[in-house]
């Protein structure tokens, strides 16, 4: 109740400053933090089924995972919830210790009862990123003998292969290795759902803000929480306005109805530079923009075709122009900031260079090819820029638009032609990547694993063994050179142009310090936000 | 014989096609007469030679833009003159080319819903009886559904595509033809001359097309004329929405959809195609008053 009176009274008087002169602006209350943000890709508040990105920010700032690592230097990885952690001799078991003396928003104390309790629950569950820890060998059957409890604060986690020590452990810093409250979870089950419906909905985690509320596509509510281990965050509450037009969220923050504005366009961060009440902030994010060619297209399967395509993109002017400010050039499939990420960009456009290529296949005369293109005023903009330099080599791309459902339905039936998308890894070691753009071991239409090279059809068997050896090299510096002489392979040969890497863009009232913007949205952390 | 105004006012025409010419020249009389009406057609006319002429008129490619050197170029700037859009393309050409749209939508619209709803009007009118109420109820279904959300269906159900548009959007617009139709044809359906015509062994079919088609054409003419703006709207509305014509083809209403997101500080992009469809639909309304002004003979003081 208090809440909602709050907030009315935010609207109202954001109401009654539109009558009020230009030059004066509404102040946010000085312990508020409020933020305008699309937020209606929440489906979820339950660390087990979180998987969107909204959703992941919010979680990252209101639960602990076992594992952390410091958002300015990834490879930098610590205990959160857990304190320590030892390898067993043939790599296939972590046993972890848990932090004594610590508690959960609810005043229970964090035990590893509550560890094992949390992934046992998200494997179990089994939703979308269940396979985080899935992929370590657990499977809804086997998990209650591979995690197990061995003392109050000890648990070991029992694997099938000796993988990477640092892809187990970048594992449990995703969402999905949230910590959760055991007891207050299963006071709230039913019908042996783990409190699924009950959480879903609501809190039981230990991070510096507590869930207060969540209202589908009109706000998120999150309240200091008083039981947090660490410094206790300045701010008693950071609210997210559900806020999708862009140029609303502007006018807000130019009014200082709002003070930090999510969804800026290029042309609004070009705008707000001139403007000395409000500053722009950005941090590059793990987001890779890129086409998938399906090589079950007779053109696109051709291999100077797919090369051809690399040449045909602007990739500077794009970046440049209709994206400025929001992503950077880049072409290897690890984004920067990961290890063994190649950041040298070899292709750039060159319409006659393509044509060569093009003639080489037997296509001098061009082709026509259809692209799945979502309706986003952005990635419409870029979809439309390459379907000018493709025309300049004589490839007719049709655009078919649809929304971010059709179009993706269509991509993982791969009954498309290409596909203009973006990717988003899932945790930060470079398997995320590697397991999808370069592995494939089961082509057929019926294949139970679909990575982004099956979408597309590219048929890989030695390259998906090479990123399985990957996955087991014990030796951060020899991986390194495995991912990037994939990262190389997949650039020369594969059936993706990657042109860019998103740049995540705040815009903030000039008062505002301390925004943490990380590599990953989860990373987005507000715990020492002043103002 | 020489076309002279006495012999076109004659008020003994000498044939029928005297008669005929006479009556099409009393018609532009007292059109013409009319300031606005023929403001507006003007304003089609000169629609339609745009559209024929807009490959010769346009300066640049409506397709085509550099992104890095002429984006978001504000009105008259030197070779723009109405600015450039957010891909770097000539908005001035982009409207030009986009005419062609508009009156391909508008003609085959008014090909496809006209000669449906006539038939399906005139059928009714004239048949009666269970053959009108089936007809006119079909007729009443279609009009209980909002115009724009029928087509906004159709199209998701056949696909984005300007084709698409066209065909939902005659499927939207027949109904009030028909209802016009029928109305028309129950004046005339008990006429002395329909029943002569019927004594001399004429079919149903020869007298709905020969007899009775021709006296209901005015009314729906004037009434399609007038409903032109809003199937203007129509398909820039679906062009809005992104169902209508497809990147990169400037449809109208797909610029003022590509323009929204720049409105704050590069209105142009929204505005010009905007003030392009708000002149062609105030044309056709002008021109459609004005015809029925002179088309409706009860119009007449």
């Amino acid at each position: 109740m208090l809440h909602s009176r709050f907030l009315a009274s935010v609207a109202l008087s954001a109401l009654m400053l539109g009558t009020l002169p230009a030059a004066s602006f509404a102040e946010t209350p000085a312990d508020t933090l409020i933020q305008a943000w699309s937020i209606d890709d929440i489906i979820s508040l339950d660390p087990a089924e979180i998987f969107e990105f909204t959703a992941s920010e919010i979680a990252g700032n209101s639960y602990e995972t076992l594992i952390g690592y410091d958002p300015e230097n990834v490879s930098d990885i610590f205990g959160k919830a857990a304190e320590s952690w030892t390898v067993s001799e043939d790599g296939k078991t972590i046993s972890f210790t848990m932090r004594e003396g610590r508690t959960f928003a609810s005043g229970n104390p964090i035990t590893a009862e509550d560890a094992v309790f949390s992934l046992v629950r998200a494997v179990k569950l089994d939703k979308s990123p269940a396979f985080i820890i899935g992929q370590l060998g657990m499977t809804p059957d086997n998990v209650e003998a591979n995690i197990v409890q061995t003392g109050p604060m000890t648990f070991d986690f029992k694997m099938d292969k000796a993988y990477a020590p640092t892809l187990v452990l970048y594992c449990l810093t995703a969402t999905v290795a949230s910590v959760v409250d055991k007891k207050l979870v299963m006071e709230h089950e039913a019908n042996g759902d783990y409190g699924y419906d009950w959480l879903k909905t609501n809190y039981a985690g230990s991070g510096p803000f507590t869930i207060k509320d969540w209202r589908p596509n009109e706000a998120v509510i999150l309240e200091r929480n008083a039981a947090y281990s660490g410094d206790a965050p300045p701010m008693a509450r950071v609210i997210y306005r559900h806020i999708p037009e862009t140029a609303t969220q502007r006018l807000l923050l130019e009014k200082g109805d709002i003070d930090i504005a999510r969804n800026l366009t290029a042309v609004d961060i070009k705008a707000l530079e001139a403007d000395p009440e409000v500053k722009i902030e950005s941090g590059v994010k793990g987001s890779l923009y890129y086409l998938g060619l399906n090589q079950k297209n007779q053109y696109l399967a051709k291999p100077e075709v797919r090369e051809a395509m690399k040449y045909l993109i602007d990739y500077t002017t794009i970046a440049d122009t209709i994206m400025a400010g929001k992503v950077k050039v880049h072409q290897g499939f690890l984004p920067e900031g990961f290890l063994g990420a190649y950041d040298e960009t070899p292709f750039a456009l060159d319409i006659e260079k393509a044509k060569a290529l093009l003639a080489e296949a037997g296509l001098a005369e061009g082709f026509k090819v259809t692209m799945d293109t979502r309706n986003t005023p952005e990635i419409t903009a870029m979809a439309q820029a390459m379907q000018q330099t493709m025309a300049q080599a004589g490839i007719e791309l049709e655009l078919i638009p649809g929304d971010g459902k059709q179009t993706l339905t269509k991509y993982r039936a791969r009954t498309h032609d290409i596909y203009i998308g973006r990717w988003g890894p899932d945790f930060q070691d470079p398997h995320t990547n590697a397991s999808t753009f370069a592995y494939n071991i089961d082509n057929s239409d019926e294949a139970s694993a679909k990575p982004l090279a099956w979408r597309n059809a590219w048929d890989i068997p030695e390259l998906s063994a090479s990123t399985d050896a990957a996955m087991l090299e014990p030796d951060a510096a020899k991986r390194a050179e495995m991912y990037l002489a994939a990262q190389k392979e997949v650039l020369a040969t594969g059936p993706f142009v990657i042109y860019a890497q998103e740049i995540e863009v705040f815009g903030e009232r000039k008062n505002v310090e301390g925004v943490i913007i990380g590599p990953s949205f989860n990373d987005n952390n507000f715990a020492h936000v002043t103002k | 014989m020489t076309m002279t105004r006495d012999w076109l006012l004659s008020e003994r025409p000498a044939s029928r096609r005297q008669a005929r010419i006479g009556q099409i020249y009393r018609t532009w009389l007292a059109f013409r007469g009319n300031g606005l009406a023929l403001f507006g057609a003007c304003i089609v006319l000169a629609l339609v030679v745009v559209a024929i002429l807009a490959p010769w008129l346009a300066p640049h490619d409506p397709l085509i833009g550099d992104l890095n050197h002429t984006r978001l170029l504000p009105p008259l700037t030197e070779g723009y003159w109405l600015g450039t859009d957010e891909q770097g393309r000539d908005i001035l050409s982009r409207l030009l080319h986009g005419a062609r749209i508009t009156l391909a939508v508008v003609a085959l619209v008014a090909v496809i819903a006209t000669p449906v709803g006539l038939l399906v009007g005139t059928t009714a009118g004239y048949f009666g009886g269970w053959v009108d109420t089936v007809l006119m109820r079909i007729t009443d279904i279609v009009l209980a559904f909002p115009k724009l959300i029928l087509a906004l269906a159709f199209v998701a159900a056949l696909g984005p595509g300007i084709e698409n548009a066209i065909i939902a959007i005659s499927i939207t617009a027949w109904p009030p033809y028909a209802r016009l139709a029928r109305a028309e044809t129950l004046t005339i359906r008990n006429s002395d001359f329909i029943a002569a015509t019927k004594l001399q062994g004429a079919s149903s079919a020869r007298i709905i097309w020969k007899h009775v088609v021709p006296l209901c054409l005015s009314s729906v003419i004037v009434r399609v004329t007038l409903d032109m703006a809003g199937i203007i709207l129509t398909a820039a509305g679906l062009g809005f929405l992104g169902l209508g014509a497809q990147p990169p083809q400037p449809e109208w209403g797909a610029m003022i959809a590509g323009g929204r997101n720049f409105l704050v500080d590069y209105w142009w992009v929204a505005t010009m195609p905007g003030l392009a469809i708000f002149t062609v639909s105030l044309g056709f309304n002008l021109l459609g008053d004005g015809l029925r002004d002179v088309l409706d003979p009860r119009g007449r003081k």
